[in-house]
């Protein structure tokens, strides 16, 4: 869910900024040591990122007969770890409103908070959790694909929320009226996500074993 | 997407240096967000469309498709700021006039920051700002990523689209189920392509002498402290003449 260049007031998207920078600092410097320690490890993350973009661009069949696409938040969570999907979503979150005009500069900062942060460590929270808990791979990777993508649709209406409350009932009544336009969308959506996340993890460990152990130096990985 | 990139490379002050485009654009940017929007708006959306088509030689229809999607997300989704919801006796849904003018002033607002990102996306190209952000401190390492995802995304594209038609073709969309099926195998492919295009890059490099560093040479463009002083004082002009019209003095 990007919000639109200019539309947050100049001091929320600020903030916004600012509230993502530990993160960001946090991936580049995991980024930095990886590509530091494995030169073709910045190959195969400029790869993911381009990968996570075109994602974007794929048309998902959606229950209410409008299309969308996947986020690939909790694919790439799982993938590749979230500190370093914190980078790369806001590398892909930058073209995004460079070459799509989707998203925005100002609203940079807010938008990889809720879809570069928020989402992946959901995702990779809840992926952790299912895993120790002992839940089988698709469950927690079902999970953590709808709940990551939820999360980001959470973070979202609560950003337009504080940015815009309700002139009569204030932060909550925003929360509420953001909240359900968007459930009524992205409920189904985020179940949708998951189930494709659960094929596309399948047919990887089916088909391209080798290609996940490659990724052992990211900390997450399906093993 | 590829409308936009022809564009950036194609037009008239490709040739200039990147830092007057970014200027005029992030000068833009803070205008739209601190100045009335009521007035700055609108004013900022007429500069740049002038900058883009007039300056840069981009046709008109390209900055009107620009802005064309999300202006219809934007119109579609501010008139829920003139909605108010009570909650205090069960939930109530009224119009609301204070909402309303925030409804537009967060429209015209939007408009005119968007006007500022339609004229940077369409004149620079992105493997021109990508290195800007090394002197916001960003590490050499992320900026390398970065351009070669800027350089991978249309491969794959490519890629991803024509999978798409493919599977269209032989029916892989006609039911529901089916979808989800396609789409997944399609992801599927598309990361094992993503890993194979990575290794083969690798052993590319390496018969080129890769240790890790990327050296491209970077054409040399001088700032035109000319053009530096109009677009600021474009800027100036349009500050001046929002908050003049704003007050009801002009």
């Amino acid at each position: 869910m990007h919000i639109m260049e200019g539309f947050l007031p100049p001091v929320h998207a600020a903030a916004w900024g600012l509230a993502s920078l530990p993160f960001l600092v946090m991936g580049a410097r995991s980024v930095v040591r990886v590509t530091r320690e494995h030169p073709r490890a910045k190959l195969l993350l400029a790869s993911a990122g381009a990968f996570a973009f075109v994602l974007s661009a794929l048309k998902i069949p959606s229950v209410t007969g409008s299309c969308s696409h996947p986020t690939g938040t909790g694919l790439g969570a799982i993938l590749f770890g979230p500190a370093v999907m914190a980078v790369l979503g806001a590398i892909v979150l930058l073209f995004q409103a460079l070459l799509l005009a989707h998203g925005g500069l100002t609203t940079l900062g807010a938008n990889i908070f809720s879809m570069a942060i928020a989402g992946p460590w959901v995702a990779y929270g809840v992926f952790r959790l299912a895993r120790t808990l002992g839940g089988p791979l698709a469950l927690g990777v079902f999970l953590a694909a709808a709940l990551g993508d939820l999360a980001t649709y959470l973070v979202t209406s609560v950003q337009l929320a504080l940015a815009f409350p309700d002139p009569v009932s204030g932060f909550l009544g925003a929360l509420t009226k953001f909240g359900s336009v968007f459930a009524l969308t992205q409920i189904p959506l985020a179940i949708i996500e998951g189930l494709l996340t659960v094929l596309v993890v399948n047919l990887l460990i089916q088909f391209s074993r080798d290609d996940l152990d490659e990724l052992a130096f990211a900390p997450g990985v399906v093993r | 997407m590829h409308a936009i990139d022809r564009h950036a490379w194609t037009n008239r002050w490709r040739r200039h240096h990147p830092g007057e485009q970014l200027l005029l654009a992030g000068g833009g940017l803070v205008l739209a967000l601190t100045l009335p929007p009521l007035t700055a708006g609108p004013l900022l959306c007429i500069l740049m469309a002038g900058a883009t088509v007039v300056g840069a030689g981009v046709p008109m229809r390209a900055f009107l498709g620009v802005m064309a999607l999300p202006t219809g997300f934007l119109l579609t989704s501010a008139p829920f700021l003139a909605l108010s919801l009570d909650l205090r006796d069960g939930l109530h849904l009224a119009y609301s006039p204070a909402g309303a003018t925030l409804a537009l002033a967060v429209t015209l607002r939007s408009l005119g920051a968007l006007s500022c990102l339609a004229f940077l996306a369409l004149t620079t190209p992105v493997a021109e700002l990508v290195p800007w952000l090394r002197r916001l401190g960003v590490p050499a390492a992320v900026v390398e990523i970065a351009l070669l995802i800027y350089r991978l995304i249309f491969i794959f594209m490519e890629r991803a689209v024509t999978g798409q038609q493919a599977q269209a073709a032989r029916q892989g969309y006609s039911t529901r189920r089916r979808s989800l099926r396609s789409l997944g195998l399609l992801i599927a492919t598309l990361f094992q392509r993503a890993l194979e295009r990575a290794r083969r890059l690798e052993v590319g490099l390496a018969a080129r002498g890769y240790v890790g560093e990327l050296r491209v040479l970077t054409p040399e463009r001088p700032l035109s402290r000319r053009r530096l002083a109009g677009i600021g004082g474009l800027l100036l002009a349009v500050a001046l003449g929002s908050v003049l019209l704003d007050r009801g003095l002009v």
